[in-house]
């Protein structure tokens, strides 16, 4: 029979293909938008460490001669700091992947102000007298380090709970001297997780009971915070 | 590495799904006004002779009520007759329609079993009518459906075969609501496919032929237990013009269980595929139009391209799934649950994406409800077409993509 079908009308085929180009190319760039948002949140929420700690820094070498009261920097609000950006960094190195460039920039501005938060405690304990409960944890995500994933669900669990707790974590593998040298001063071998409590390490995967058991203060924090609420509910039901 | 080829090739595919999607919905744009709901006009300037062939086969309890609503079609009764062909049934078909026995209009016939198609070839070999239309006895249809029918065929003297639109009646389970969405996004695609001389099957209920077809390209072959998609190929393969008249309706009964679901769509998938490969001179190929270029591959391919996405889903589920776990396992069930953050809402390209499929899926049902049903009604077939399809349908495909490459044919029931 005679061919009397509709025939092919190319351009129809392109403006489906432009609009299609179109749509797709634009899912692509909102969702690069957002991911340059996340990038952006989680610079200011560097930017804002860094300024804590510089100030902090500043105060502590203005008032080295005065009262360690007068000194705020053992605070909860900036372990509290840190844990937010711990997560969102966690959060966008999952969904962008550990190679991505500027994760791992952010990675290392992170680790830097760990180190220097860390040297700042370390200051203050020395100078003060007062004694900060620190965990220095180091993990890898090259994939050989099968427990790193829920050694970190552990510490975030912890850090959740006990605010006064300071947690450093570092990536073992990051190409930063700073980072390394830490590493080194430390001590810590490549046997991953590693945790280092009170200038003692501690390697392979450890549960909340484990590291509550290292630390035993953290008991005696829970017990008064328990003290503390009985009171307040007491209280409160009389009023 | 490896994830960035699957990842590749998972873009390209999606990339495909978007630009068919986009497509029929231009086409869509271009026939809207072509969409207008009724013919209007009560009677015919011409009204052909019709001949309705209902093949039975162990249909004693629907067949009666097939047959009587065939007669109350609008239609003039010395212009139609219908064939009734017990194809050899076991139950008592044969005496339930001894009560049509005296009814001018209707002529039984009786014959051993040789499957549906050959029950449907001795209906067509003892008609002498212009039109030869099917109504399989599990379906039914709407009064004015013939009247529709053969009001296309006057209007176009080149179209060679008329479908219907197919709907579920009444659906009782979730699996058969979730069936009836599926049958009106078939409305739409098949409505879209019309003008495009695509549609590569003439169904089984209420599709209607030209008599000169059968004498040109011969009667129903055996032809992987889908004889109704073969033939429309054959007609296309001789440029003959099939048509969808969108407001010609049936309603036919969905497979009410998982497995008698499972067995239907596998004989259609594994037919689908088998005759597709039959075919195959037609792919791509340019004088074969639409068909050629999209329908053809895409019945080759459609079933590839889903169950690679439906893998891709299922695999990042499951590590999802299994980091969840450990996450509860380690910490416990609250401190796992999520922070409440809108820096954590997923906003990856790929989620982007699905929200978009998601959006033109969804316009494509409303008018597939639209086109089927005369207007849009909500129900929670749709609901239950968004989040059940993409899960039992990947039980038939991969059985029926091991079944074609191991040639395992199917069976009708």
């Amino acid at each position: 029979m005679k061919n009397i079908r509709a025939q092919i009308e190319t351009k129809k085929y392109v403006f489906a293909f432009v609009i299609t180009a179109i749509v797709f190319f634009s899912a692509l760039l909102i969702s690069n938008i957002f991911s340059r948002n996340r990038i952006a949140e989680v610079k200011s929420i560097e930017d804002k460490i860094a300024m804590d700690i510089l100030s902090s820094e500043t105060q502590f070498a203005l008032l080295k001669e005065s009262s360690c009261k007068s000194i705020d920097h053992s605070g909860t609000v900036f372990s509290e700091e840190l844990g937010i950006l711990s997560a969102r960094l966690s959060y966008m190195e999952e969904k962008q992947g550990y190679s991505d460039e500027e994760v791992i920039d952010l990675k290392k501005y992170y680790s830097l102000l760990q180190i220097k938060d860390y040297l700042l405690v370390e200051q203050v304990r020395q100078k003060c007298g007062v004694k900060p409960i620190t965990i220095i944890y180091f993990y890898s995500n090259l994939g050989d380090c099968e427990d790193c994933k829920r050694e970190g669900y552990v510490l975030t669990k912890l850090r959740e709970e006990f605010p006064e707790l300071r947690i450093y974590s570092f990536d073992y593998n990051i190409d930063l001297s700073a980072v390394k040298t830490m590493r080194s001063i430390q001590g810590v071998k490549n046997k991953l997780p590693a945790l280092v409590i009170w200038d003692e390490n501690y390697y392979g995967f450890k549960t909340a009971e484990d590291i509550e058991k290292i630390i035993p203060q953290l008991k005696h924090i829970r017990l008064e915070r328990e003290k503390e609420e009985s009171i307040k509910s007491a209280t409160s039901s009389k009023k | 590495m490896i994830e960035v080829f699957f990842d590749s090739i998972l873009y390209v595919f999606l990339f495909l799904t978007l630009y068919l999607e986009i497509f029929f919905l231009i086409t869509f744009f271009e026939e809207r006004l072509k969409l207008a709901v009724k013919n209007t006009t009560d009677k015919l300037s011409y009204y052909p002779s019709v001949t309705i062939i209902v093949p039975c086969w162990n249909e004693e309890k629907t067949v009666s009520k097939t047959i009587h609503s065939i007669l109350k079609l609008k239609y003039l009764k010395d212009r139609l007759e219908i064939f009734i062909v017990d194809d050899g049934s076991t139950d008592n078909t044969w005496n339930v329609v001894q009560e049509f026995a005296n009814n001018p209009q209707v002529k039984l016939f009786k014959k051993e079993n040789g499957g549906k198609h050959t029950a449907v070839n001795l209906g067509i070999e003892n008609s002498k009518s212009e039109l030869i239309g099917c109504l399989d006895a599990d379906s039914f249809v709407e009064k004015d459906a013939l009247h529709e029918i053969a009001t296309a065929f006057n209007d176009d003297p080149k179209m060679m075969a008329g479908i219907p639109t197919i709907i579920i009646h009444e659906p009782k389970t979730i699996l058969q609501k979730m069936q009836k969405t599926e049958y009106h996004n078939i409305a739409f695609f098949k409505r879209m496919l019309s003008p495009l001389d695509a549609i590569h099957i003439t169904p089984g209920p209420f599709s209607f032929f030209r008599r000169e077809v059968f004498e040109k390209i011969g009667l129903f072959k055996k032809a992987h237990n889908t004889e109704d998609m073969e033939l429309a190929l054959r007609m296309q393969s001789n440029h003959m013009r099939i048509r969808n008249v969108h407001t010609a309706r049936v309603y036919t009964t969905a497979p009410e269980s998982l497995y008698k679901l499972y067995r239907q769509r596998l004989r259609w998938a594994y037919g689908g595929m088998k005759n597709t490969l039959d075919y195959r001179f037609m792919i791509f190929r340019r004088e074969y139009g639409i068909l050629g270029m999209i329908t053809l591959p895409l019945s080759l391919f459609a079933v590839v391209i889903f169950l690679y996405n439906f893998s891709f889903v299922v695999f990042h589920a499951i590590k999802a799934i299994a980091e969840k776990a450990t996450e509860i396992s380690t910490v416990g069930f609250l401190f796992a649950i999520p922070t409440a953050s809108s820096f954590f809402f997923n906003t990856e390209f790929m989620v982007i994406l699905s929200y978009i499929f998601l959006g033109l899926g969804l316009v494509i049902m409303w008018n597939g409800v639209k086109l089927a049903e005369g207007r849009f009604r909500p129900s929670m077939g749709i609901l239950y077409f968004i989040a059940l399809y993409g899960i039992v349908a990947p039980i038939w495909f991969t059985r029926a993509i091991v079944d074609v490459l191991f040639s395992r044919a199917t069976s009708w029931r």
